[in-house]
């Protein structure tokens, strides 16, 4: 069911242009013949994104940007290998994925996984709120208190719904990019990517401070499975 | 055809994501046309997507790239040269220079003693020299400070015995000898050995 036709509701992924991939293997080959101090030019749009993906593993951001650094200085020193078949975006954040998970297994965070862990991702998931939702202002980010709260509502996720949902919708990669990612299949991230995004929305329903949602809420009794 | 809700939730994502056929879609559409509680799972779905996809959602901690450079310099700049050995060598060759300089110093300073005749001596006469059997000295032939029976020997030898130069009599022939005069040619006793081979 692939379709590259778009309707307003849809979200946009933005789309990666080739100069940059090509600017990339140059770089990349320029800093395998010795020019390493270009390293900091190849890895400087990547630093964000590979702190995210390392936050969101982490869910600390001292052990985040600590796992960020190890990644981005085991990239440099694997640079060799890497083979330019998949993207470096890619690569860098399976190095960082790996980095993350590592600390992560070092650390007691084990025992700190939510149960969810633990449910069958096949499992349909059932939404259980109906708010009318308003359309989110632009400025609700730049309160401090939303995006903690935020925050909070994805690091209550189970680990592997939160991989896929800021690989895909934080970082705007692709399903295919996602997977590759995460060594998962394509369909895979699609089912977790579904049910992420529900449990978030179930999470966040209740508005935050009021925001987003009406307070002409659907009455209880008429959901549909009631 | 006609969908129920649960197949909208199923299919909501990939819908948000542009991932439908156009007749799957259009079925979804009117679904959701008719269906507040799809549409609030629609818009509730999409304001979650727009909200974390912002990139205003997420911040680098202060201070993230510079500590993180900090923390690559030693091994990007150090492919080269560390900073760290970079320090390493600079100190030693610091301390090297200084030992170098102490010595030079100490070795300047080291106090000369003031008698020219206390100075071992650099070249030897090649001549006969008086070696007196009870004495420790050698010396010029009638010198009138040697007593005693004396035999003759080459300078180098009386040296080798361990004999020392009579500091009157042979004043003046290690002078000479030193200067390398014509009448009075001395030989370096080192080079005197090597000069052979």
């Amino acid at each position: 069911m692939q379709n590259r036709d778009r309707s307003e509701a849809e979200v946009t992924i933005a789309p990666r242009s080739d100069p940059a991939q090509e600017h990339e293997a140059v770089l990349i080959g320029r800093i395998q013949g010795g020019e390493t101090e270009l390293f900091y030019e190849l890895i400087r749009p990547y630093e964000r994104r590979v702190f995210v993906i390392a936050f969101t593993i982490l869910r600390n951001e001292q052990d985040a940007e600590d796992a960020a650094q190890d990644a981005f200085l085991k990239a440099f020193k694997y640079l060799a290998q890497f083979r330019s078949e998949s993207r470096f975006s890619t690569w860098l954040i399976q190095v960082a994925i790996n980095e993350a998970r590592l600390r992560q297994r070092k650390s007691h965070l084990e025992i700190m996984r939510p149960i969810e862990d633990k449910e069958n991702e096949d499992g349909t998931y059932t939404p259980h709120d109906f708010t009318d939702w308003r359309e989110i202002p632009s400025e609700a980010l730049e309160r401090k208190e939303i995006r903690e709260k935020l925050v909070a509502a994805l690091a209550s996720l189970a680990q592997k719904y939160r991989e896929v949902f800021v690989l895909r919708d934080v970082e705007h990669m692709s399903i295919e990019e996602t997977a590759q990612a995460l060594g998962i299949s394509a369909g895979a991230v699609k089912t977790r990517l579904l049910r992420a995004r529900l449990m978030l929305r179930d999470l966040l329903s209740p508005g935050l401070e009021g925001i987003w949602v009406s307070h002409s809420q659907i009455p209880k009794g008429t959901k549909p499975w009631s | 055809m006609v969908i129920k809700c649960d197949d909208v939730w199923r299919e909501i994502s990939n819908y948000l994501d542009g991932d439908l056929d156009p007749a799957p879609k259009q079925v979804l559409e009117d679904h959701l046309a008719q269906c507040a509680h799809c549409q609030s799972v629609r818009d509730g779905m999409r304001n979650v997507v727009e909200l974390y996809g912002d990139k205003a959602m997420f911040h680098l901690p202060a201070g993230f790239h510079p500590r993180l450079r900090d923390r690559l310099a030693d091994q990007i700049e150090g492919r080269k040269i560390s900073r760290r050995a970079w320090l390493v060598s600079i100190g030693v060759t610091g301390a090297l220079a200084a030992s170098a300089v102490l010595a030079a110093a100490l070795d300047h300073f080291v106090p000369q003693p003031l008698s020219e005749m206390s100075q071992p001596a650099r070249r030897l006469p090649q001549r006969l020299v008086a070696v007196v059997d009870s004495g420790k000295l050698f010396h010029v032939p009638g010198c009138p400070f040697m007593h005693g029976k004396y035999h003759m020997v080459m300078p180098e030898e009386a040296v080798r015995e361990g004999y020392a130069p009579c500091t009157r009599c042979m004043r003046e022939a290690l002078r000479s000898a030193g200067k390398v005069t014509p009448d009075f040619e001395g030989e370096e006793i080192v080079s005197s050995e090597t000069e052979g081979k």
